[in-house]
């Protein structure tokens, strides 16, 4: 038995001890190291040192978090809020799901390449339907004000997870607990926000956490659309890291590394705290 | 119900149609956008961007399929898909089983670090994983995508697997255990028909989620004939910019697969990111 056990577990232990887990030693241990083509250089918290000092960096951890604000702060409340409405199954809320929860499977590459179109200064529809109202709008993604805000505009409506995240949770919610509500003369909308909203607190955690750990990894979009550019305006911390990568600064790169790694563990350790996020057994 | 409550009751569904109205827009309204504008001719596309096809034209898709290998692209992906699909769910599965159903020493252990991983941010691990896969000699290699593929999405076919796994009965096994039967019997005869809901689920998952992945694909390929569709999408953005059309008709190409699956396999698709994210 023990033996058929063992059998079992190989492949997968396998796939993750070669592609994950030695592959997060390496990141580890190489990220106190001057690494490049040439050398390998034991170098101790220099690159941490030099992280400090480093404004595209710095540039690239703001922009982090002003996507991460975009996210919790926009993307996270109005999936969470139509999820709640849709749990109501008012007329058509098949429609509307499927509807809304269609980008979640659209890749990023795509909306790359769609906003892109959109966004065109020459023939974009955005810039099209501004004419209409009398306004020039801007080249969105190559000008300094605009492009966090464009590229921002790519995600914060896609928020069919969280959505349907919600909608799981609601109907969760005992039905006692709102016909009792219902008998006191509470409308629908008192109930939602009275009752059903603080019922919600474990999975608006969970949304807050999911959007969080997609910006720590924000790569796609802003890679085919921007580079990060202009003037590292919506540069994020993997397409830094990569930036980093392509230029043969593979130690450095993988200081960068090691903090997107680590900050996605410290935000899973606080909002597992803070909102009692897997506190099922595992 | 009193008038007032009725009253209320009208406002709210205005409310919320108007809510579900704007955010079906902004949601929906782009991508309908390049849908529509790749059945149109680039003279058209760059006159007149509000306007329906006139006429309709598949022009877009005609040279998106012969100036770029689309269709090399595309049969690529399809293979690390499938691949990858294959992979992450007989290893999630094997995986899955023992931890949720036996109890052996450091059970716990693997458990806490395989759930653990569905979370970590694998884009950090750009320097390392190039390595590797290189050390390995599976650097652009169709194998290598699929192997890293597989290992990618282990963490989430186990943890879904699992959960499923432990919400089934236990007298299963015991029966068969009587009957004699040994692990890998009970496994395959016993426990993966009835988990054939949990492997659906994490099947058409994963099957999008790799269809979708450009990050290790750019990483880990570099030759034309492994390059999957959605590098071969960005490619577009450089050296196709002129096509518009043939670049929006490659758009709605890639995005039209995992649509359809969505479309067409809804609950799965739903129960699975559901079951994978609130853990």
């Amino acid at each position: 038995m023990g033996r058929s056990i063992a059998l079992s577990l190989l492949p997968g232990s396998l796939l993750f001890a070669v592609f994950i887990l030695i592959p997060l030693a390496v990141l580890l241990a190489t990220s106190f190291t001057d690494w490049d083509a040439r050398l390998l250089e034991f170098t101790r918290i220099d690159n941490y040192r030099r992280l400090v000092s480093d404004q595209v960096f710095w540039k690239a951890l703001g922009n982090t978090a002003l996507y991460a604000a975009a996210g919790v702060l926009i993307q996270v409340p109005l999936g969470v809020a139509v999820g709640i409405v849709l749990a109501e199954h008012i007329r058509g809320w098949k429609i509307f799901r499927a509807v809304l929860f269609t980008p979640v499977v659209i890749s990023g590459a795509a909306f790359a390449l769609i906003f892109a179109n959109v966004y065109n200064p020459r023939y974009g529809i955005l810039n099209w339907a501004l004419d209409l109202v009398g306004i020039q709008g801007p080249d969105w993604l190559f000008n300094v004000n605009t492009s966090l805000l464009a590229v921002s505009g790519t995600f914060v409506f896609n928020i069919g997870l969280f959505m349907v995240l919600t909608m799981t949770e609601v109907a969760a919610v005992p039905i006692e607990i709102l016909e009792s509500a219902q008998v006191d003369g509470a409308s629908r909308l008192q109930r939602q926000i009275h009752i059903v909203l603080p019922l919600l607190r474990h999975v608006t955690g969970t949304c807050v956490l999911l959007s969080l750990l997609a910006t720590l990894g924000f790569f796609d979009i802003v890679f085919i659309l921007t580079r990060g550019g202009p003037a590292d305006t919506t540069v994020t911390l993997a397409v830094y890291a990569y930036r980093l990568y392509t230029a043969g600064q593979w130690g450095y790169a993988n200081t960068v590394g090691v903090l997107i790694v680590v900050a996605g563990l410290l935000m899973i350790m606080v909002m597992r705290r803070m909102f009692r996020i897997g506190e099922r057994p595992l | 119900m009193n008038t007032r409550t009725a009253e209320l009751r009208t406002l709210s569904t205005g409310a919320y149609y108007t809510l579900l109205g704007f955010v079906t827009i902004a949601a929906l309204l782009p991508v309908a956008w390049v849908v529509i504008s790749s059945f149109k001719t680039n003279p058209q596309i760059l006159s007149d961007a509000g306007s329906l096809p006139n006429p309709v034209t598949f022009d877009g898709y005609r040279n998106a399929f012969t100036d770029v290998e689309l269709t090399r692209a595309l049969m690529n992906t399809f293979i690390y898909a499938v691949g990858g699909t294959v992979g992450a769910l007989i290893t999630g599965f094997f995986a899955a089983y023992p931890t949720s159903r036996l109890a052996f020493p450091g059970r716990q252990a693997l458990v806490v670090a395989f759930s653990l991983a569905l979370a970590i941010p694998l884009v950090g691990l750009i320097v390392p994983e190039f390595f590797i896969v290189r050390y390995l000699g599976l650097f652009d290699t169709r194998i290598g995508l699929i192997l890293f593929y597989s290992a990618m999405f282990f963490p989430l076919s186990f943890v879904i697997l699992r959960a499923f796994l432990v919400s089934l009965p236990y007298e299963l096994e015991e029966a068969a255990t009587i009957d004699g039967a040994g692990y890998f019997t009970i496994l395959f005869r016993v426990v993966a028909p009835l988990a054939i809901p949990g492997l659906a689920t994490v099947a058409v998952l994963v099957f999008i989620f790799i269809w979708n992945e450009f990050f290790f694909a750019q990483l880990l390929t570099i030759s034309f004939e492994n390059l999957n569709v959605q590098t071969t999408l960005a490619q577009f953005r450089s050296a196709f910019q002129r096509d518009t059309a043939a670049q929006l008709a490659g758009t709605t190409v890639a995005m039209a697969v995992p649509i359809t699956a969505f479309l067409l396999l809804q609950r799965y698709v739903i129960a699975g990111l559901t079951a994978g994210s609130s853990r």
